[in-house]
């Protein structure tokens, strides 16, 4: 007899429909699992004869063939368990057959039946809903994570023998609630640490709401010890929150990278690598599916501190999301392009020691000055917007009143934000930093003295044909904070304050 | 690097020079054992031929010996691209006569220019190879001035305020001499190696080694000695008070020549040698003015005025009172804008650096700039 089931694979952060067929015929007794099954799906077998019997209902002793289809796509993750066995019982006739018409299971199994929860639990509902089935059946705790996704009814089941019951017609499982740690764990939303800590720094607040309000890769270099890391924390609150879709692409990837989700993901990513990552760790593709951490803080920050300590290769994989927003991975036996739009926020010390212009407490010879530019030069310092020196703060500078708070700087980036959305909305963008050159010349206009400046930056050999264009959005964006329609004068020449060569370019040597 | 065209075909150092030459480079590294000592290392270097020899050729010296007596010229001489002058060569300069003067120099760039460069006044513009960007600034507005006024300038061809000077030099279209450590060949880090073209291309590159002889430390502490020994009047930008920064300084006075020095602030250890030196006499120099008055007129005349009474008068008052708190050694945007407001700092900061009075230094630091024009060809 013949049974088919519904269920989801996950290759990287894709799902794809799998057709679970399944036949059992007299003969003799055997268990066969074919369509490029991965080493979890084959020990699958084991599970599921076990967990079988020890429901209560009878494993079929006769020749059971299982079809993954389609076959040429490789099946991977233990989720695909509980439709299996759900076909195996529909196959040898425990359970009626129609029920697993229009629903899809999604589980693994224990060996005494309980349904485990999977990884990418809300990917698959999304791709349950958009397949045109009605019912997904999941493990409690990754009912949650399930039910975010709107117009598809979510059935807990925490045992196989709960899943036969929803599939004859039967009530599903309660919700199970919160864990007792998570309980006690922070309420979603709590505020993290806040802008008003930071003293001094005027300078570098400032840009820090540039960068935020216009989305703009930003620098920041400076001795030990004047607050890079402490401002690169503070970012988080004062980014604007996420949009639902955001957020629901953000918890998705979390999902499906299998951190436990308890709802939709309230904050932007912040990730923090440390500077020994690898590429592969970085961008991802270590191992099929494996999404790097660019792909994690899709719709975030990701925040490099020690710029110049990661290894060349790592650096000059951030280019292409840098570029284009996503990562297009290609290893000999799999490919897969994941979304990576995140904001680069990085963190460098000068010079190897990390004194460089704070008097003479610097001991780097010019030769570690060249090593130390040709690090971050190159590449990644091109599609840097912003760059900005932070000094020690001395005693004045820490007696100065914070400059703004979290809740006033947001203010600020929400509003400059709204701006930009009205302005390029049409062409389908959302922020400055994401202008190309045909946009900028239509949305940034200089006004006769602001031509000016730029025809003396061009001349002085300040400014190359990028740099150039890199300037023009972040003045758009000072505009933008100002309330202002037009790019003046003022904003620019902030802008080329701001520009990110002078002091890590060949300023020095000749 | 071929000969420049014009120079008598054949020109080249005599061949007691070349076995100079040579046995200069067999000895380096017993020399460098003994530039521990800067001093001994200049009297070794006044040594004859087999006086050297005997004082540090140690264990080797008879095989050393051996090989220089046997030494077969052709070879020096064969596949040797670079032009060389010897100090019996009328084209010599002339002011290379103490007594450890070199005997020959290998020279990139042409014997005749040389000569030419080398007649002219030469002020040799010396200091830390860990200059401050102020002490980097200082030296390229000082050679800039100076090349203007038709002086060669000549420093070594290390990292540092010797490559300002150059650099400097260079932005007034001038020539300038360049001392290397070692041969010609090897001497040059990849990362200066479009400055050694620009330098030998306009100017020249010396160096009293075999073109393929690696420098060495004593090779520094050498080509130092012949920078000053070229020179009329040594300008010390920016040094420490370390034996390495002051040596230079220290044989200038020993061989006669006028030290001069650009002070730099009193809290700066970079600047504690210069300030040393001009406590001990050295002629206190605030620009190129100031040194051509020394080269030409020393001690008559009325000091040279640097700067007109009000600077800028024809800034606006926002841009002016801003470079005037600049110059005054309030450097950072953080600190501007405590006195006044913010967003008009960052923009007035813009517009004096493009009109080419301020530049940014290190950790962004804005470093006030000579106003004059550049050109870089």
């Amino acid at each position: 007899m013949l049974a088919r089931a519904h269920a989801f694979t996950i290759d990287g952060l894709h799902t794809r429909h799998v057709s679970v067929e399944v036949d059992v015929r007299p003969g003799l007794p055997g268990f066969t699992i074919v369509g490029l099954a991965d080493a979890a799906v084959r020990e699958a077998r084991e599970r599921i004869q076990t967990a079988i019997r020890n429901s209560g209902y009878e494993f079929p002793s006769r020749r059971i063939t299982a079809n993954l289809a389609p076959g040429d796509v490789p099946k991977a993750g233990p989720g695909l368990d509980l439709a299996l066995a759900c076909a195996v019982l529909a196959a040898s006739g425990q359970l009626p057959g129609r029920g697993l018409a229009s629903v899809a299971l999604f589980g693994e199994l224990a060996l005494d039946g309980r349904v485990r929860p999977s990884r990418g639990a809300l990917a698959v509902a999304q791709a349950t809903r958009r397949a045109g089935l009605e019912l997904l059946g999941v493990a409690g705790a990754s009912a949650r994570e399930a039910r975010l996704i709107d117009g598809l009814e979510v059935a807990v089941v925490e045992h196989l023998s709960s899943a036969v019951r929803v599939l004859c017609g039967g009530a599903p499982d309660p919700l199970p609630g919160p864990r007792s740690r998570e309980r006690r764990a922070e309420p979603a939303g709590a505020p993290g640490p806040d802008l008003s800590d930071v003293r001094g720094q005027h300078h570098a607040v400032r840009a820090l709401v540039i960068a935020a309000a216009g989305g703009h890769n930003c620098l920041l270099s400076g001795p030990p010890g004047t607050g890079k890391t402490m401002l690169a924390q503070r970012i988080s609150s004062i980014l604007p929150p996420m949009s639902r879709s955001e957020a629901i692409e953000v918890t998705r990837i979390h999902s499906l990278v299998g951190a436990r989700i308890e709802g939709l993901a309230s904050g932007r990513p912040f990730r923090a690598p440390h500077h020994s990552i690898t590429a592969a760790g970085l961008i991802g593709g270590a191992q099929r599916g494996w999404a790097g951490e660019v792909v994690l803080a899709h719709n975030g920050v990701l925040f490099l501190d020690e710029l110049s300590e990661f290894s060349r290769a790592t650096l000059d994989a951030l280019r292409q999301p840098l570029e284009d927003g996503r990562v297009a991975i290609v290893r000999a036996r799999h490919s897969a392009v994941y979304p990576a739009r995140f904001m680069l926020l990085a963190a460098t010390n000068p010079c190897p020691c990390g004194y460089a212009g704070e008097g003479d407490r610097c001991g780097c010879s010019e030769g570690d000055m060249a090593r130390h530019r040709r690090r971050l030069n190159g590449p990644l310092l091109d599609r840097v917007d912003l760059l900005v020196n932070l000094r020690s703060a001395d005693i004045r500078g820490l007696q100065d009143t914070p400059l703004m708070s979290s809740g006033e700087a947001r203010e600020r980036v929400l509003g400059a934000r709204e701006r930009q959305a009205r302005r390029l909305g049409p062409e389908g963008v959302e922020l400055n930093a994401r202008m190309d050159t045909c946009m900028l010349r239509s949305h940034v206009r200089l006004d006769e003295k602001g031509e000016e400046m730029m025809r003396a930056a061009r001349e002085q050999g300040l400014l190359s044909a990028r740099g150039e264009q890199r300037v023009l959005r972040a003045a758009r964006t000072i505009a933008d904070l100002d309330s202002s329609e037009r790019v003046r004068a003022r904003d620019l020449g902030v802008a080329l304050a701001l520009r990110p060569d002078a002091g890590m370019t060949d300023s020095r040597a000749a | 690097m071929s000969p420049i065209a014009g120079d008598p075909p054949g020109a080249g150092a005599c061949t007691a020079c070349l076995r100079r030459s040579w046995l200069l480079s067999s000895l380096s590294a017993p020399l460098d054992y003994c530039a521990r000592d800067r001093w001994r290392l200049l009297e070794l270097l006044a040594l004859g031929d087999v006086e050297l020899l005997e004082a540090v050729g140690g264990r080797r010296r008879a095989e050393l010996r051996a090989r220089y007596e046997a030494l077969d010229l052709d070879q020096i001489g064969a596949g040797r691209e670079r032009e060389s002058l010897c100090r019996h060569d009328e084209r010599y300069p002339r002011a290379l006569n103490g007594p450890a003067a070199p005997h020959m120099l290998n020279v990139a760039g042409g014997a005749t220019r040389l000569a030419e460069l080398s007649a002219s006044a030469v002020v040799a513009i010396l200091g830390s190879t860990r200059a401050s960007d102020y002490g980097m600034e200082m030296a390229r507005s000082l050679a800039r001035g100076l090349a203007a006024a038709g002086i060669t300038v000549a420093s070594g061809l290390r990292d540092g305020i010797a490559i300002a000077a150059h650099a400097g030099a260079l932005e007034a279209r001038a020539g300038t001499l360049a001392v290397t450590a070692g041969g010609l060949d090897v001497s040059c880090p990849t990362r200066r190696r479009s400055l050694h073209e620009r330098v030998t291309r306009s100017g020249c590159a010396v160096s009293e080694l075999p073109c393929d002889c690696r420098g060495r430390r004593w090779g520094q502490i050498a080509a130092e000695r012949i920078t000053v020994e070229l020179a009329a009047i040594v300008v010390v930008v920016e040094a420490s008070q370390t034996p390495g920064d002051l040596f230079a300084a220290l044989t200038a006075r020993r061989r006669g020549r006028t030290v001069a020095a650009i002070p730099g602030r009193l809290t700066s250890p970079l600047s504690a040698g210069t300030h040393a030196l001009l406590m001990d006499g050295a002629s206190l120099v605030r620009g190129a003015p100031d040194v051509l008055e020394l080269l030409y007129a020393p001690g008559t005349g009325p000091p040279v005025k640097q700067e007109p009474d009000r600077p800028h008068a024809e800034l606006e008052p926002r841009l002016r009172r801003v470079l005037e708190r600049v110059r005054g050694g309030c450097e950072t945007p953080d600190e501007l804008a405590r006195g006044a407001g913010s967003d008009g700092v960052l923009t007035a900061l813009t517009e004096l650096e493009l009109m080419g009075l301020l530049a940014r230094g290190d950790g962004g630091r804005y470093v006030p700039r000579d106003p004059m024009p550049v050109t870089i060809g």
